[in-house]
């Protein structure tokens, strides 16, 4: 006999979207379970700049999502201050670029209502002078970072509170239909291998590029075109702001300040299934050599990592560039489709996440006979221990910062000391996880400084194993992966220092514990 | 203001790891003018294991037992690994000639004999290597024994149970403790911790707290951080003491085991009147007549060298022996073709742990089998310029386990071949 669960709403998928969702319902009473079949922003919503949009950057190919973009922003910046840097941004154009989108856009800025006031070439290589000496054109935005991992933390971590649940490695293994309605969800915990069953009464599939495979369960097809991006980590910030192309959206034009570090991206290429993608060394080179001619000084500085995520976009039947299909997002009741208690959201952007979770809980309430009202855009986004070390170069100065000398510090390039890894060890716990080095990267910056691991996976570790959280030889696979994960980053940025401090990982891990004799689990 | 200086040479070494050492080591041992330079503190990553070959063949994964058989096979397999350049024969004396060169500085280390060990290490692992420093040789044959594992609170990278983990099918019973030492305040240095070991006064403390094991435990495993002189007394006044073996575990680095290398090395080739010129940049400018001209230059000083032989034992990437543009990989010195593969997309494999290794680590220096460095037309570039170590081609030491190996052969065999040579 299986254990069954019992909730009124079970969200697949543990993106900004589906904790967002989480967050939403609980607020209005609504009881959730979230699974993810990994873990937290494991996919696109932890491959992406962290840029919170103005909307200038779609006035021209969406102005929809423009507006929709600038309305979020005003509410985030209110209500989730502490996952966001007020950066602004600038839209910068240089020699060779194109004249007439230069000329049209403080137009189709105006006509979205998004912000933008020209400024003097000379004045932006003032504001940050790492900008290209060839600028023809600049323009001030109201862009800002947003820390992505943060923010699906802090929300699931609110859910929880409001006592909602979240069930990490464990994924749906199928939907059971009786007269066309989900019955229950068969579910499997990938940690223990396990099987178990959830009973809801509606059923909110938010697993953003896996949507189509989800709602496949269910008997249902959606037309999802995936379309991988790559994004690389510089090992310093070089602007203040968010730094954009001013030209029609493509390849390798935006620049996203992230607390000590800058991203870079990306780049726009269809792939057939959201798992294992990573960036290639094309990529790679195509993202430095245009971003190179915006900022000169990304042709010859040190980049940390290298990541992919797949952007979940809903076909409209068009064939063209997967630019051109709508940022905007999918919200479908599958009613319609022959499941009354099932709903689909996908598509859309970061920027846009609370609206699409707000839309989604709006529909799940409608189902119910709920009649409330969304408080996201009032009740703010409460900050939490176990969120802190999320952001990148919190360092051993700055609030949170455990006060006790006798606190060694695990990771010396990210400043995360013993007692940080001891509090995301027992948030990880209590949400019923698995904590290992996998999970605590996700929650953490662990092994994201220019060390890629190297040392800190091995002290913390075994911290891990001293503080009996890991009790089991055979749970060395887990630094395995841990090390792989890290890996599928570097692999195509290795040249200079990165590359000698790769082979230096190598020898340590390779060379002397021979970790790659160890049999992988199953 | 920088000082100048002009000094001449037989030899010059370029590097201060292992190769380095071995060479600058055989040069002095010969009677050789010698001057070294390099970048001290490679040897702090060392783990001070002196690897000959514990994997072969390499995508196999299987664990060498007989290192010389293996290496009879991997010379009729792979015909440009340096070992093949080489004899078994020639491979053993260059141990000898390292393990007596230690010996004699007082840094012992096992025999060099005709089996491979196998070594538990800080992870659980049991890594296979050749010799071990004596203080680590117990730790080689643990099976029956009772055993227990000490780690100290606040010395990070290094858990007893953790290390405990990997016993799982030994049949003695495994205890562990931790130390909580009145001098942690966070975490513990390991060069401080080693050098509280050198204390009569911490030894006795030490095995105060061990002695409650007594009767339960008959050998006692502690990070390898044991002293960082006398490291093989300070082990032996301990096993007194509390009547049980003591045997140090290998671990990430700062590797204490490396630094006893380092001090052990820099003391004995000072007292042969090696000199060495430390963290300099050597730039080769030309050749006159029969010698090398180069330069030294670091903050303090310009030293210009005339030197009648080089040994570049620079390393690969961490050493700065070789360095990697985005599209290509070059020597550093002597700017001399590097063997590598053809682009960057064939660098490295998509698993980190891939078992046939990353094609990048086959990069490096092709040799004559007097490890000469060849040019372009395959001849020797330069009469009397040797490689050394990890800088020379088709060697993927970290997966083979045979780092240590080739240093040695290389270097001996270098510095003897210059040696038969020009005097």
């Amino acid at each position: 006999m299986h254990k069954t669960m019992e909730t009124d709403v079970l969200v697949i998928g543990g993106g900004v979207t589906g904790t967002g969702i989480a967050r939403d319902l609980s607020l209005r009473g609504v009881q959730c379970i979230l699974i993810d079949k990994s873990d937290l922003n494991a996919g696109a919503s932890g491959g992406n700049h962290g840029l919170l949009h103005s909307g200038a950057r779609y006035v021209g190919s969406d102005p929809e999502a423009a507006v929709e973009c600038k309305n979020e922003l005003g509410i985030l910046k209110n209500n989730a201050g502490h996952c966001i840097e007020d950066t602004g941004g600038l839209f910068i154009a240089v020699k060779g670029d194109d004249e007439k989108y230069i000329a049209d856009f403080p137009g189709m800025c105006e006509k979205s209502g998004v912000y933008c006031k020209k400024i003097d070439p000379a004045l932006a290589r003032d504001m940050e002078p790492v900008l290209s000496k060839d600028i023809i054109a600049a323009y001030q935005v109201n862009d800002a970072s947003i820390n992505p991992f943060k923010i699906s933390i802090e929300n699931m971590n609110d859910a929880v509170l409001r006592g909602s649940q979240f069930l990490s490695f464990c994924k749906l293994i199928e939907f059971k239909m009786i007269n066309h309605s989900i019955e229950y969800a068969g579910i499997i915990n990938e940690n223990n291998g396990e099987t178990f069953q959830i009973k809801a009464r509606t059923y909110v599939n938010a697993s953003g590029a896996w949507a189509g495979m989800i709602a496949a369960m269910a008997g249902i097809t959606i037309n999802m075109v995936l379309s991988k991006g790559t994004l690389l980590v510089t090992s310093k910030r070089m602007t203040k702001r968010v730094i954009n192309r001013l030209r029609k959206p493509t390849d390798g034009d935006i620049i996203v300040p992230g607390g000590v570090v800058s991203i870079i991206g990306t780049t726009s290429i269809r792939v057939d299934s959201p798992d294992h993608i990573y960036p290639t060394i094309n990529e790679v080179d195509q993202i430095i050599d245009e971003g190179g001619r915006i900022i000169p000084d990304l042709k010859t500085c040190r980049y940390i990592r290298a990541y992919s995520g797949a952007r979940p976009l809903v076909s409209e039947g068009k064939i063209g560039d997967d630019r051109s299909v709508s940022r905007g997002f999918t919200l479908r009741d599958h009613k319609m489709d022959g499941a009354d208690n099932f709903i689909t959201i996908t598509g859309g952007k970061l920027s846009t996440y609370r609206l699409m979770s707000e839309k989604a809980s709006d529909l799940v309430c409608w189902k119910h006979s709920i009649f409330s009202k969304c408080l996201t855009k009032e009740i703010p986004l409460p900050s939490t221990k176990s969120g802190e070390w999320s952001e990148p170069g919190m360092m051993a100065t700055e609030p949170g910062m455990s006060k006790n000398f006798n606190d060694p510090i695990l990771c010396e390039c990210e400043m995360v000391p013993q007692s940080a890894i001891d509090t995301i060890v027992s948030s990880i716990k209590q949400a019923g996880g698995k904590p290992n080095l996998t999970s605590l990267a996700l929650r953490s910056r662990i092994g994201k400084g220019p060390c890629q691991g190297a040392f800190c996976s091995l002290r913390i570790f075994s911290h891990l194993y001293d503080s009996n959280v890991l009790k089991d030889h055979s749970d060395i696979t887990n630094l395995k992966g841990f090390l792989n994960e890290r890996w599928k980053g570097e692999k195509s940025l290795l040249w200079g220092q990165a590359l000698a401090q790769s082979s230096l990982k190598e020898m340590i891990h390779s060379g002397l514990f021979g970790l790659e004799l160890i049999e992988n689990k199953n | 203001m920088k000082i100048n200086k002009n000094t001449d040479c037989d030899i010059l070494v370029i590097g201060a790891g292992l190769a380095g050492y071995i060479a600058a080591a055989r040069a002095a041992d010969l009677g050789l003018k010698t001057i070294q330079a390099g970048n001290s503190s490679a040897l702090f990553l060392a783990s001070g294991l002196f690897d000959l070959l514990g994997v072969f063949p390499i995508d196999s994964g299987k664990i060498v037992t007989h290192p010389y058989s293996a290496i009879k096979q991997l010379q009729s397999d792979q015909i440009y690994h340096p070992y093949s350049k080489t004899t078994p024969d020639q491979i053993k004396k260059g141990f000898q000639f390292l393990a007596s060169f230690l010996d004699s500085a007082e840094l012992k280390y096992s025999r060099p004999g005709a089996n491979n060990k196998q070594i538990l290490t800080s992870l659980g692992t049991f890594k296979p290597t050749y010799m071990v420093p004596e203080t680590f040789s117990k730790g080689c044959s643990l099976d029956e024994k009772n055993l227990l594992i000490v780690d100290f609170k606040g010395l990070r990278g290094f858990s007893a149970r953790q290390a405990a983990s990997g016993l799982g099918r030994k049949k003695g019973k495994i205890h562990t403790l931790t130390i909580d030492l009145p001098e942690n305040n966070g975490s513990l240095n390991p060069v401080h911790l080693a050098r509280s070991f050198e204390n009569q006064e911490f030894i006795q403390r030490l095995a105060d707290k061990l002695s409650m094991f007594s009767g339960k435990a008959d050998i006692v495993g502690l990070p390898g951080i044991c002293g960082i002189h006398n490291s093989l007394e300070i082990v032996k006044s301990l096993e007194k003491r509390i009547n049980m073996d003591v045997f140090e575990i290998p671990g990430m680095p700062p590797s204490i085991p490396g630094l006893r290398l380092k001090n052990t090395f820099e003391k004995k080739l000072s007292d042969l009147n090696v000199s060495f010129l430390s963290n300099a940049k050597i730039v080769f400018h030309a050749m006159e007549k029969d010698h090398f001209i180069l330069q030294a230059v670091n903050d303090n000083f310009e030293t210009r060298i005339k030197a009648r032989g080089v040994i570049l034992a620079s390393g690969r990437f961490p050493g700065g022996g070789l360095f990697a543009r985005r599209g290509i990989i070059l020597e550093t010195v002597f700017d001399l073709p590097v063997f590598q593969p053809e682009t960057r997309e064939m660098w490295h494999q998509l698993n980190f742990f891939d078992a046939k290794g990353h094609q990048i680590n086959q990069a490096g220096l092709e040799t004559d089998n007097r490890f000469r460095p060849l040019d372009k037309t395959g001849k020797p570039a330069f009469e009397n310029l040797y490689a050394a170590g990890s800088i020379i081609a088709h060697n993927d030491w970290t997966r083979l386990k045979s780092g240590t190996g080739v240093s040695c052969v290389s270097a001996y065999t270098a510095v003897n071949s210059f040696y038969k040579k020009n005097v």
